[in-house]
């Protein structure tokens, strides 16, 4: 297991590489440079203060040893500056990553309450009516996009009825029961999606378990079907089930960007968006960055995970 | 004579050569054969059937366009804003008095048309890099697969994002932004495509069939091509059909965001996020670009799952 993953550490190298590249790649191709930029705002002509400042951003030197530059900077948390607020892009990061886990923890978490339930019912009672309506609900599910939903989640429960609000954000530090109330509409919407797929996912793992021989061998000892079903199956079935939730939390911390953009959430996936508005270059790099190397750690912790709870998968 | 009996017939006598015949003709009769063992099989699911029945009406209704619009979809009316469905006016018309009919249709020709010129974009640089990674194993497979973990690693819309804000700073319009929205979302499906047919590829090359044209003197490339790729299409098929589902609620959201079309075009997200500010007073027009986009995506998604049914037989037989 070590060794293993030992492997797999080192493997990452080459896709952050890949990540770093091609975030670094992404303000070199766009057109202009930080010295146009500069230029425009300081009303600079002249060629001899364009080449004094070249240098000084280390705008002469070659592609390369500016992507080196870069990269040392970025290992040691030195992302630049914004753009638009003047301050260092890492703060303006932590203070957002909290809001967009906080999102998508609990979107997760509803989605896991509703679909291991649902998706375990419609296997086990196949063909029933049950597991037609599980179905067809999931498949709308999926079929919606997560932004119409919200909308109409707001057009119902906030502009009709008044109940919620229709966005905002308060920090659950700050004041727990606001925080909640603020967050059921955007949870929701994150969650029915994401419900919609685990329950076809934990439906469809349930059956490929249901149909083993040692469910047979458990009901020919005799044990209640109850047992077989929920203490031997469901606990193997679920193993899937817990992985791809675990990739899709990851998934979320850059899928939220609608939902965030809609509810007005402060959370990364806004933050990348407005800068993407603004034009503010430092914190798109590191926002996109930030969450990549994330969504690796992730994909790693979770598939060591797996190994864990399922030792019959080798370590090849 | 048992079910395999009958289908080695058929293929024999498919195979047979008529006198007269020549071999292109050969080839369109297997063709024909082909296509509709194919059409008896998909109507044995009634997901499936379903599915395909509504992706025929989409795609009658994308070439149809021009025909079935009633009003020019970009054209403002000031006399005629924010009206209810009527006569005139199928859905209503928006807050510039423009027909949301003819826009949900001219919106969805452009969609759709994207979502499958991304989508088979898609496939052509994932397959080749995929079947090549896993026929040829080694250090082929280990550089290409970090390659494309590279890419995978990017979440949720990000990868898409960049592209696009690239686009928008080079002032692409018309087009040009559409082919870099295919582009973006071709590209980034690519990794998905060439994992797919990776591991298909890995399975198959240890067969046998791979040996025998290996000693038939075929070259490792030509294998490849010929004899792996085809073995390895089902998968892909699926997850194509399902991908292009996935495009089309991609290609809404960022639109939603204000970063796909350029108004005026005629969008489903565009077209829903503009929604918004009328829609305490007027909820109808968020109504119908949001149907267009769930029909859309759930014809597809009908789809997939049928032909997941029909190409991997051990889930329905249970």
């Amino acid at each position: 297991m070590l060794v293993y993953t030992i492997n797999r550490l080192i493997q990452l190298i080459p896709v952050i590489l890949i990540l770093s590249i091609v975030v670094f790649g992404f303000v070199q191709l766009l057109p202009g440079d930080v010295i146009d930029t500069l230029a425009d705002e300081e009303m600079i002509d002249d060629p001899e203060i364009r080449k004094a400042l070249e240098k000084e951003y280390g705008l002469d030197k070659p592609i390369y040893m500016q992507y080196f530059y870069w990269m040392a900077h970025v290992v040691q948390g030195d992302f630049g500056k914004s753009m638009v607020t003047r301050r260092p892009v890492y703060i303006e990061l932590i203070e957002r990553i909290p809001a967009t886990l906080y999102l998508a923890l609990i979107g997760i978490g509803i989605s896991i309450v509703i679909a291991i339930p649902l998706g375990t019912l419609a296997a086990v009672r196949r063909n029933s009516a049950t597991d037609y309506t599980a179905q067809t609900t999931s498949l709308i599910g999926i079929s919606i996009p997560e932004f119409w939903f919200a909308i109409l989640c707001i057009l119902l429960f906030s502009l009709h009825l008044g109940w919620l609000p229709s966005s905002g954000y308060v920090s659950p530090d700050e004041n727990l029961a606001k925080s909640v109330i603020y967050l059921i509409l955007p949870a929701v919407a994150v969650g029915f999606r994401q419900a919609a797929f685990t329950t076809r996912l934990t439906r469809s793992s349930m059956l490929d378990e249901i149909n083993k021989d040692y469910v047979d061998t458990g009901r020919s000892l005799g044990l209640p079907e109850r047992r077989v079903i929920y203490k031997y199956t469901l606990r193997n079935a679920l193993i899937p089930t817990i992985t791809i939730s675990g990739l899709q939390l990851a998934n979320l911390m850059g899928g939220t960007v609608v939902l965030e953009s809609i509810f007005a959430w402060p959370g990364i996936g806004l933050t990348i968006y407005q800068g993407i508005l603004l034009r503010d270059y430092p914190v798109i790099q590191a926002g996109v960055l930030v969450l990549g190397v994330f969504v690796v750690l992730v994909n790693l912790f979770v598939d060591l995970l797996y190994r864990v709870l399922n030792p019959r998968v080798g370590l090849g | 004579m048992s079910e395999v009996d009958v289908q080695l017939d058929a293929r024999r006598r498919v195979d047979t050569l008529r006198e007269d015949e020549t071999p292109w003709r050969i080839r369109w009769r297997r063709v024909k054969t082909g296509f509709s063992t194919a059409l008896s099989e998909l109507l044995k699911s009634r997901t499936a059937t379903i599915g395909s029945l509504m992706i025929l009406i989409l795609l009658t209704l994308v070439v149809l366009t021009p025909w079935l619009a009633t009003h020019n979809p970009i054209k403002p009316n000031y006399r005629e804003r924010l009206e209810g469905p009527s006569v005139e006016h199928y859905f209503g018309t928006d807050r510039l008095g423009r027909d949301i009919y003819s826009r949900v249709l001219y919106g969805g020709q452009r969609t759709i048309s994207v979502s499958i010129a991304a989508v088979a974009l898609g496939l052509a640089l994932g397959i080749p890099l995929g079947i090549f990674a896993g026929y040829f194993g080694g250090r082929v497979d280990a550089i290409s697969m970090r390659f494309v973990d590279g890419f995978l690693a990017f979440p949720g819309l990000l990868l898409y994002l960049l592209i696009v804000t690239l686009a928008r700073e080079w002032k692409l319009e018309g087009f040009w932004n559409d082919a870099i929205l295919v582009f973006a979302l071709g590209f980034a499906f690519m990794p998905e495509a060439a994992r797919l047919s990776r591991s298909t590829a890995l399975v198959e090359s240890q067969k046998e069939y791979v040996e025998a044209a290996h000693i038939m003197g075929e070259g490792r490339f030509r294998t490849a091509m010929a004899q792996v790729l085809p073995n390895c299409v089902s998968p892909l098929i699926v997850n194509a059909t399902v991908r292009l589902g996935y495009m089309i609620l991609i290609i809404a959201a960022l639109s939603f965001l204000g970063l796909g079309s350029s108004p005026p075009t005629p969008d489903w997200g565009a077209d829903l996020s503009a929604a918004q500010e009328h829609m305490e007073s007027h909820p109808m027009i968020a109504v119908f670009p949001g149907v267009a986009i769930c029909i859309s995506v759930l014809s597809f998604n009908l789809f997939g799952d049928g032909l997941r049914d029909i190409l991997d037989p051990r889930l329905v037989e249970r």
